[in-house]
């Protein structure tokens, strides 16, 4: 009887925890969907009475949102590249080369990971008004292509493998960048993937960085764009949550497909470390 | 290729491989983190050069009685939000470890999904529940007949338990799987033991699980704290630091005094000093946990 009563108890938890999870998701597609003037009706409505594209069809001609999505692409694309080119190359010669200074040098890069990203950001933003790379893609990205913790990564995965594999490369003929090429990285790409989907997902997120870097509406992105509509003097909030729910179904079909990658690299940081 | 040269070549191309990342590391991480300090003995605002000021701006921001609030609400939310965080996440963890839960994979998946929502977004979503006319929460309330009606956002008391309450949702399904994660790393031959000794479930969570979890969870606590005081992206979209500076914290007063009121050498300072918090905050816990686990 006891366990009885305990089986229900934790079906009851895990309804309620589903429903809290995805309550607001519910709530964020279903309200892209309503009239207007059903947002904020005075009675509890979980379907809309008479369900409109108009708030999608709205965001897409008035908004820039097509344009901030796209900036989100380039950010978070051009981040996750370059980052893991960086970090992939210098985990390598981290992993597998003797030199002078490695220690230290490495030491200095995991003491970084600490360090919280504010107390960089009036110096680095003072750097690019200086360059003029305000309100443009590398001077959103350049920040970030460094990232100690994929270094730190790279550094763990590219241990594990067999130095053997390196030697024999050397004796086919094969140059030092030519045994990173073709052997190191065919290798770890598994391990690429799961760090890209990390650093992607962290960047696609920002908000403060793009927030100071970018005044002008052409170059925002996604996120910062979507929060500017709820400071105009009309706020629209069903194009909000139509960009909302634009800009979130995307990562959420990714994480559909590729649960295990996800998982993996969102939580790499924490299993390697 | 010869072996002199081949050898000469094994010798230089670790530096070459560590160029470019490091080239980018002093550009973006060495370089501003020491011309902060130099920048915070300034009088700046981003166009004319900055005049030297001493410890002004130090002097300043100690004096400030804004300066406290932020800080302080930044501590508070940050304390309560890990406590809630932590103690949800392990009973989560718990539970997607027990072998019978039926769709296991479903709710393991399911409870991870809110964290790929970005932040911004979530406090866009979460403007729509927490509204004090129409509001999804005081909708649900009205429906289940009781007569309150909460200003979410609104009143100086409430509004940055919203917040925290936001964050708690988006990030403990995440914590929960690395919980998970140290979980099924201890020994199943621990609990049987424990069971053929007569340990009831609950002490040998008390005196195998939570022991045995403590490297996780000294992790979880440490990084989620860093993200937690770093607090800016929901209260500033949601509330501005309002009302009443119930929801100020440590880096929208940052924010605020750097770039809308143009005064970045004092920004810089304040950087400085948060980045010291945080920085002795750390050590704390870690002294802590390490302290607790050579025990």
């Amino acid at each position: 009887m006891g366990l009885y009563a305990g089986r229900i108890l934790i079906y009851a938890v895990l309804i309620v925890g589903t429903l809290l999870t995805f309550g607001p998701f519910y709530w964020m597609a279903v309200s892209s969907l309503k009239p207007q003037g059903e947002i904020f009706a005075a009675t509890l409505q979980l379907v809309p009475s008479q369900p409109t594209l108009e708030h999608y069809r709205n965001l897409l001609a008035r908004t820039a949102f097509l344009r901030w999505t796209f900036n989100s692409i380039v950010f978070a694309l051009g981040t996750t590249a370059l980052s893991l080119f960086f970090s992939t190359l210098a985990g390598f010669a981290f992993a597998k080369y003797e030199f002078r200074g490695k220690r230290m040098l490495f030491a200095i890069v995991l003491a970084s990971v600490s360090i919280p990203q504010f107390v960089t950001i009036i110096p680095i933003y003072g750097l690019m008004v200086k360059l003029g790379l305000t309100n443009t893609y590398w001077g959103l990205i350049l920040p970030f292509s460094v990232n100690a913790l994929v270094i730190f990564l790279m550094r763990q995965y590219i241990a594990g493998i067999p130095s053997e594999l390196l030697d024999a490369a050397r004796i086919d003929g094969s140059s030092e960048f030519g045994i990173f090429y073709r052997v190191i990285v065919p290798v770890i790409r598994p391990a690429m993937g799961a760090a890209g989907i990390f650093v992607f997902l962290n960047t696609w997120n920002q908000y403060l960085w793009p927030l100071i870097m970018v005044q002008s509406n052409d170059m925002m992105v996604a996120p910062v764009g979507l929060a500017t509509l709820s400071t105009l003097y009309v706020i629209e909030y069903g194009q909000i949550m139509a960009g909302a729910t634009l800009s979130t179904l995307p990562i959420l079909v990714l994480f559909v497909l590729m649960q295990e990658q996800f998982v993996a690299g969102l939580t790499s940081g924490a299993l390697k470390g | 290729m010869n072996w002199p040269e081949r050898w000469d070549q094994r010798r230089r191309a670790p530096y070459l491989f560590i160029a470019p990342f490091f080239l980018m590391f002093i550009v973006f991480w060495v370089g501003p983190i020491v011309t902060s300090i130099g920048l915070s003995l300034t009088d700046w605002n981003g166009v004319q050069l900055p005049r030297f000021v001493g410890a002004a701006n130090y002097r300043k921001l100690l004096g400030s009685a804004e300066f406290y609030i932020a800080v302080q609400n930044t501590l508070v939310a940050a304390l309560v939000y890990d406590v809630l965080m932590v103690v949800l996440a392990i009973g989560m963890a718990v539970l997607l470890d027990w072998r019978h839960l039926p769709f296991r994979r479903f709710f393991r998946a399911s409870f991870f999904v809110p964290v790929t929502m970005s932040l911004a977004v979530v406090a866009l979503v979460f403007q729509l529940i927490y509204a004090k006319e129409g509001g999804l929460l005081n909708q649900l309330i009205q429906a289940m007949g009781l007569p309150y009606r909460v200003d979410w956002l609104g009143d100086t008391g409430v509004a940055l338990w919203s917040i925290v309450a936001l964050r708690v949702w988006r990030a403990t399904g995440y914590y929960a799987i690395i919980v998970l994660a140290g979980l099924q790393n201890i020994p199943k031959e621990l609990y049987e033991v424990a069971a053929v000794d007569g340990a009831t479930a609950w002490q040998s969570f008390r005196r195998i699980t939570l022991p045995l979890l403590r490297p996780v969870l000294a992790f979880v606590v440490i990084t989620s704290s860093i993200w937690a005081l770093q607090l800016f992206d929901e209260p500033w979209i949601l509330t501005k630091g309002g009302p009443v500076n119930s929801t100020l914290t440590m880096v929208i007063y940052l924010y605020q005094h750097s770039f809308q009121y143009g005064e970045l050498g004092f920004g810089a300072s304040i950087a400085y000093v948060l980045t010291m918090l945080i920085a002795v905050l750390s050590l704390l816990q870690l002294k802590l946990f390490g302290a607790e686990s050579s025990r």
